[in-house]
Order: C-alpha cells, then sequence, then structure tokens
C-alpha cells in the first residue's frame, strides 16, 4: 500500500455528509472542538462525554501555564475555562490563557492575580490575538486592570500590584 | 541503547527529584514532544542517562492515524530526540490528533476500518523510513467508536502490525477501558491482542465519570487494572512496564506504593 | 631628587617621599586586609550540604525574611497554616511531625492572626532566628558579628587611606605640583577597595554549597512546576529556601496572594531543557508545522504534563 487515501470498501452509508477518511477526520473534530454539528452515526452522549473530557484536561493544561490566573478564578476556574473554550479550538495552553485573560478583562470580571500575571506576560511579550507571542526587544509597560508591569532588559517588575 | 526492562515511569519534570531518587530505575519514558531536539536534555533526564537509564521517547502528537501524511517536521524531531536520548526504539500512538487545520487536543480513535489501516500503514512506514531505531504502536483508550467499524479492535491492531512490522506498546488500563466501555470483558480482548509483539507495556491510573471509565492518568490504578496485568504476566516472562502520571501527583509514598504494586503483579524486583 | 623641605611641597612634605610613604603603608594595608578577609571568610574546608535543613539554607541565602518564608512554606505543605479572609494567617490542625523551634515559634505566633510580614518581629520568632543564626555561625558557614566588625575595620582602614590620597592630590593640584604618580596609586588603592566594600555575610565554603544545593535542588525551580505533593513539605520549603517566594506562589498561590506575601525570584533558572515549562518561553521544536499554533498548541496527552482529569486515552 503505497498510498494513504485508499478507495477502500467504505461506502458512505446513504446519508449526506462527508466522503473519505480526510473528510470525515475533519468533521469529527470540528464536531469535537469548534462547535460543528455531529456526523451521522456516532453516539452523541459518547462523543459529548469525550468532549468534556478533552476541556477538563485543556483546562488543566491552561492552568499550568497560567497558575494565577486559575489560581484567582479558585473553584471557578474549570467552569470558567470551559465556557470559553467550548466551540473554540486551541492556539496552544499559552495562548488559550492568554485569550481568555484579555477576554476577561475586557468584561471587568478579571481576577487580580490573574491582572497581575497578564500585564507581566504583556510587558514581557507582544501577542496580536493572532500570531504566536513574541519577546519584546525594548523596555515595556504594560497594563491590566489596577496592575502595572514593567519590562527592561527581559526582567519583569510589578510597578503597581493590585491593591487587594 | 539498552532494551527497556523492569519497572519504569513515565519521566516528567514535575517528579523529576522524585525518579531521580528510584534506586532500582532502570528505564524511563518520556514525551518526545517536550524535549528540544538538539538539547540539552533537562538535568534531572540527563542525570539519568548519566546512570545508563534507558529513556524512550514517546510521540504523542504525530498523527500516525490521520489521513493526512504525517508531518515530515514531526518524524525528524522524534529521529532527533531518539539519538539524543540513545533510544532503543520510540513510541506513538494509532490515533490522529488534528484534522482539517484543527488541533483535536486529544488523542482520536481511527474507524477500524481497512482504509483507516492503509492510511496508518502509509504514515508508520513513511516514520519508519527515517527513524533511526524500531517504533512501537500503541492502541489508544477511546470513549467512543465510529458508525461503520469493519473489524474488532484485536483484529484492526494486528493488521497494523502485521503489515508495519512494528512492535506492540499495550497500554493495559486502555484494554480495561475501551472493554469496560463496551460492556465487554477485558481479559477476553486481552487475549486477543497480538501479544507476542510486545515491546512494553503501560499502566496507569484512571476514574469513573458519568458512567464511563476515564484513562485519565491523574488517579491510582484501578485494582482492575492491577489484576489484568497479574493475568497478562502470568505463565509468560513479564513485559517491562511502565507506570503513567501525567498529574495531580501523590505522595511520594503514594507513588512509591503503586510502581512497588506493579513490580509485585508482574513479578518483577521494586524499584525502589 | 631633593629631599628637602622645598617651601613649595604639600604640607612641607616633598612628593616623592610622601609618595614613598604612602605607597609602603598602601601596599601592606592591602595585603593585610586582602589575607585578613580571605582567612575569616574561607570558612571549613567541608560541610555536607545534605546536613542543612531548607530554613538554613534559606537564612544563608536571604537571611531572616526568607528563613520565615521557606518555614511558611513547609508549614503550608503540611496544612499547619492557613490565611483567613483578613489577610492574616493562622495555624491550624496538629503540630506536624519533624517540625523545627522556628517552625514551632511560627505556629505559636499565629495562634492568633498574624499578618505574615509581622511574623519575624515576633519575639519567639526572632528568638528561632537568632538560633538558627548562631547555628550556621557554629558551623562556619556565616560569618559572626566579630568577623564582620573585623572585615569592616580592614576596609575602613583602606578608605582612610584613600581619603588621604584624595585629599593629598586635591592639595597638589591646588598646588601645581605633579600629581601622576600619586594619581596611579589611588587607582590601585581604589581596585582593592572595591574588592572589599561589601562585607560577605556567608563564608566560601557557604557559597559553595549554595551552588551544589541549587543543582542538586534543580526539580524544585519553580519554572518545572514541581509537584509538591510529592516532595512534601520540606521540599516546598527548600524550593522557596533556593528560589524564593515564587516558590510560595508555585505552591499555593491562593494562599500567598491572600497572605500579601511579595513574590520575589531568586536565581531563576533558565533554559530547563524542557518546552513544557510553566514559563512564557516557547522553545524547543515542538512547534514545528502546527497549524496556527505555537508552544505546542493543544499538545496531547502527557506534553508538559496534566491531564488535568479529563481522559488521556494514551
Amino acid at each position: 500500500m503505497s498510498t494513504n487515501r485508499p478507495v477502500g470498501p467504505t461506502p458512505p452509508p446513504g446519508a449526506a455528509g462527508p466522503v473519505g477518511l480526510a473528510a470525515r477526520q475533519a468533521a469529527l473534530v470540528a464536531a469535537l472542538v469548534a462547535g460543528a454539528p455531529l456526523p451521522a452515526g456516532f453516539a452523541t452522549d459518547r462523543v459529548d462525554a469525550a468532549r468534556r473530557a478533552l476541556l477538563r484536561k485543556r483546562a488543566g493544561e491552561v492552568a499550568r501555564h497560567w497558575p494565577l490566573l486559575a489560581a484567582g478564578l479558585g473553584d471557578a476556574w474549570p467552569a470558567t475555562f470551559a465556557g470559553w473554550a467550548a466551540g473554540r479550538p486551541t492556539a496552544g495552553s499559552l495562548r488559550d490563557g492568554w485569550d481568555l485573560a484579555r477576554a476577561l478583562r475586557d468584561r471587568g470580571t478579571l481576577p487580580q492575580l490573574g491582572a497581575e500575571e497578564l500585564a507581566a506576560r504583556e510587558a514581557a511579550h507582544r501577542y496580536d490575538g493572532r500570531n504566536p507571542p513574541r519577546r519584546r526587544r525594548l523596555p515595556a509597560l504594560a497594563r491590566s486592570g489596577d496592575a502595572v508591569a514593567l519590562q527592561l532588559a527581559g526582567r519583569v517588575r510589578l510597578l503597581r500590584p493590585t491593591r487587594r | 541503547m539498552t532494551r527497556p526492562q523492569g519497572v519504569g515511569i513515565g519521566w516528567r519534570p514535575e517528579i523529576a527529584g522524585f525518579v531521580a531518587e528510584l534506586p532500582g530505575l532502570r528505564f524511563v519514558e518520556v514525551v518526545a514532544e517536550s524535549l528540544a531536539p538538539d538539547g540539552p536534555l533537562p538535568p534531572g533526564l540527563a542525570a539519568l542517562r548519566e546512570r545508563d537509564v534507558t529513556v524512550v521517547p514517546h510521540g504523542v502528537r504525530l498523527s500516525l492515524g490521520g489521513a493526512e501524511p504525517v508531518d515530515p517536521a514531526r518524524v525528524t524531531h522524534l529521529a532527533r530526540v531518539a539519538e539524543l536520548v540513545d533510544a532503543p526504539l520510540v513510541s506513538e500512538h494509532i490515533a490522529f490528533v488534528r484534522a482539517g487545520g484543527l488541533e483535536a487536543g486529544h488523542l482520536l480513535p481511527l474507524p477500524r476500518t481497512r482504509e483507516a489501516v492503509a492510511a496508518v500503514t502509509a504514515n508508520v512506514r513513511r516514520a519508519q523510513q527515517e527513524l533511526p531505531v524500531p517504533l512501537a504502536l500503541e492502541p489508544i483508550a477511546a470513549l467512543f467508536d465510529w458508525p461503520d467499524d469493519e473489524l474488532d479492535e484485536a483484529d484492526f491492531l494486528t493488521e497494523i502490525l502485521d503489515a508495519t512490522d512494528t512492535e506492540l506498546l499495550l497500554d493495559v488500563a486502555n484494554v480495561y477501558a475501551n472493554a469496560r466501555n463496551r460492556g465487554r470483558d477485558p481479559q477476553a480482548l486481552l487475549d486477543r491482542l497480538p501479544l507476542d509483539r510486545i515491546a512494553y507495556v503501560h499502566v496507569a491510573g484512571g476514574a469513573e465519570h458519568g458512567g464511563l471509565y476515564h484513562d485519565t492518568h491523574t488517579d491510582p490504578v484501578p485494582t482492575e487494572v492491577l489484576e489484568l496485568l497479574g493475568a497478562l504476566c502470568a505463565g509468560r516472562r513479564p513485559p517491562p512496564l511502565l507506570l503513567e502520571r501525567d498529574g495531580h501527583y501523590p505522595p511520594a509514598d503514594v507513588l512509591r506504593a503503586e510502581l512497588d504494586a506493579l513490580a509485585t503483579a508482574a513479578g518483577h524486583p521494586v524499584v525502589t | 631628587m631633593n629631599t628637602l623641605a622645598a617651601a613649595g611641597d604639600t604640607w612641607g612634605i616633598p612628593g616623592p617621599l610622601f609618595l614613598k610613604l604612602y605607597l609602603l603603608v598602601a601596599v601592606v594595608a592591602v595585603v593585610g586586609v586582602l589575607v585578613h578577609r580571605r582567612r575569616t571568610a574561607a570558612g571549613p574546608d567541608a560541610v555536607g550540604a545534605d546536613q542543612l535543613g531548607p530554613q538554613q539554607v534559606a537564612y544563608l541565602n536571604g537571611g531572616d525574611q526568607l528563613a520565615v518564608w521557606a518555614a511558611l512554606g513547609g508549614l503550608r505543605g503540611a496544612g499547619a497554616i492557613d490565611v483567613q479572609p483578613d489577610r492574616r494567617l493562622i495555624a491550624v490542625g496538629p503540630t506536624p511531625s519533624g517540625v523545627t523551634p522556628l517552625d514551632h515559634a511560627i505556629r505559636h505566633a499565629a495562634r492568633q492572626p498574624v499578618a505574615a510580614r509581622e511574623l519575624r518581629r515576633d519575639a519567639g520568632v526572632a528568638r528561632a532566628l537568632e538560633q538558627l543564626r548562631q547555628g550556621l555561625e557554629q558551623r562556619g558557614l556565616l560569618i559572626d558579628a566579630d568577623g564582620v566588625r573585623a572585615l569592616r575595620r580592614g576596609r575602613n582602614l583602606l578608605l582612610v587611606l584613600l581619603a588621604l590620597g584624595v585629599v593629598r592630590l586635591v592639595s597638589g593640584l591646588v598646588n601645581g605640583r605633579p600629581v601622576g604618580w600619586l594619581l596611579l596609586a589611588l587607582a590601585g588603592l581604589g581596585v582593592a577597595f572595591a574588592l572589599v566594600a561589601r562585607t560577605p555575610r556567608r563564608t566560601r565554603t557557604a557559597n559553595v554549597m549554595m551552588r551544589r544545593l541549587r543543582s542538586s535542588n534543580h526539580h524544585l525551580a519553580p519554572d518545572t512546576a514541581p509537584a509538591y505533593a510529592t516532595y512534601g513539605p520540606a521540599g516546598a520549603a527548600m524550593g522557596v529556601a533556593l528560589f524564593g517566594t515564587v516558590s510560595l506562589y508555585a505552591l499555593d498561590p491562593g494562599f500567598a496572594a491572600q497572605a500579601e506575601i511579595q513574590r520575589q525570584a531568586l536565581n531563576a533558572s533558565s533554559g530547563s531543557g524542557y518546552t513544557g515549562s510553566s514559563g512564557v518561553t516557547c522553545g524547543g521544536g515542538t512547534s514545528s508545522g502546527d497549524s496556527g499554533s505555537s508552544c505546542g498548541g493543544g499538545s496531547s496527552c502527557g506534553g508538559g504534563g496534566g491531564c488535568g482529569g479529563g481522559g488521556c486515552g494514551g
């Protein structure tokens, strides 16, 4: 077998749906992470269980990259993350946490610890929300809520920790 | 370049200090994607290499089961990492993790069709051409099946291993999870697998959520999985075992007890 | 060379004579001070690093305050201290086994709610810290008060010589005398002074030991997200001792923030060689060819740890 997509004996069972392994895999992933409808024939409850398990796992991974954000949300972290991430494909744990922190900030619900973590990150890195974050070469000041972080020569200092 | 032997543990930076203190340890596994291909190795792993502990790179993101050809850059990375740790073999999963430009963030099951067998086979052969060492394949735990399976799990696995001449990385917790979640007998599933191809065996913990058994790697190894392991090792030379733990790390005593339980179930010397 | 005092000589001492005397005194003083300092700061030949507890290491690394934070890390790891909504600490539960006098003093101080930064001013805690310091001095890891005083005297001697030379230099300049050689001598003395300007507290033995401890405890560096539950309270305390209160934030961010403990990173390790680390760096080769993701986007089971209770499947 030299081709990776041979014409197999897999008949598309009449239903309108993607044909061929590549298209069917893409449809399944889209249903799992991007809110697309589930292709016909799958056990809905099982796929839902997998989707929830995936969100739990992602929440754990993002918490590892953003420990203060997760700690600031405390018991609300898993639900907050799952609510934000459902139907949103991952851009990697670092960027997922970053996007979530910004979304919470814009909503005014970013906890203080998370604001400090976000300010420190934004002082050290430039992140446009679409491309991977890049380390800043020049000194920078970043503000998130009350938290202000200053980065000089790669070292980040919180100038005004949030008043707690 | 020593083959895996005895009882090992998945090396993670979080528990590097614990792993470093295991006197009898001869073998660990490391997530291949977590290592830089040109080194340096994390200090804890480098120290294990100096002790001549075998390190097996375990890939999690090659997506060998993807319908698209496997990404050559990822294969190159795995090959470089294998050379970096002087590995006797590397391992990956029979699964796909991305499709249509989206990352699933998860190991997803394949439809057990001949088309899927062909896709995996083609990707494994591509990888084998560049890998400096043998590749072992691991069947995953799946919470759901595809609607149009043509083969059962044992036949699907055997066809792939035969077609690619690869070794088996058998995860007894996955066997337990799959059989249980399908309402079948884990022992019956185990007996039908190509056990003569085993390179080494994964053991991991899990927990039940909503009536389904989840292979979490963050919970203790259940008694049922240990029993299945005992059955696997009974009457044959016990294969090398590897405990996978990926989070919610317990106190050192608990982790040591779990390693001892593995050794006891298989008849291996204890490593703690 | 005219060695008689001439009318134009500064302070009536001819330049060459002053220079000779000054150089002689300066060389003797510098050699004496350096030799004395070398002896005083040497420390004993060998002290086993594994004989030191986390609080002793913390004291060596950051004095009173870090020793208190390290003790707090151990107590928190053992579940023996909590923080109230009013941000003050309170002792909880039974006394954990294997507590040190400092642990005991902190628990005692926190029978009544107490602010974290007030702890070191508590009389019992201060006594325990004093004990800790004396123990380290007796083992030759810290230079005791007499030693510090002697080191400062030596430094001050060089400072006086330096000042004298500067005054002579200024006078010479005012009188229009040549000052080139004096300037050169002053530069040398200045360098010697710079070498001894800071009075060390740790002996060289202690410095060597700290370096060794840092590398043998690399697994406690906060950027590897250490499994503190596995390493136990002593591991948590040692993490704080070696790497600062940033370890307290890694251990229990909610507690550390609520207790208003200043976040501080000491000897941050860089380049852990593991790309799954919790730092913001996206190193290594894992980002190759990812469609629209960096830093190991959506890593599958185990990549950097943590299946987060979800179903790993691997």
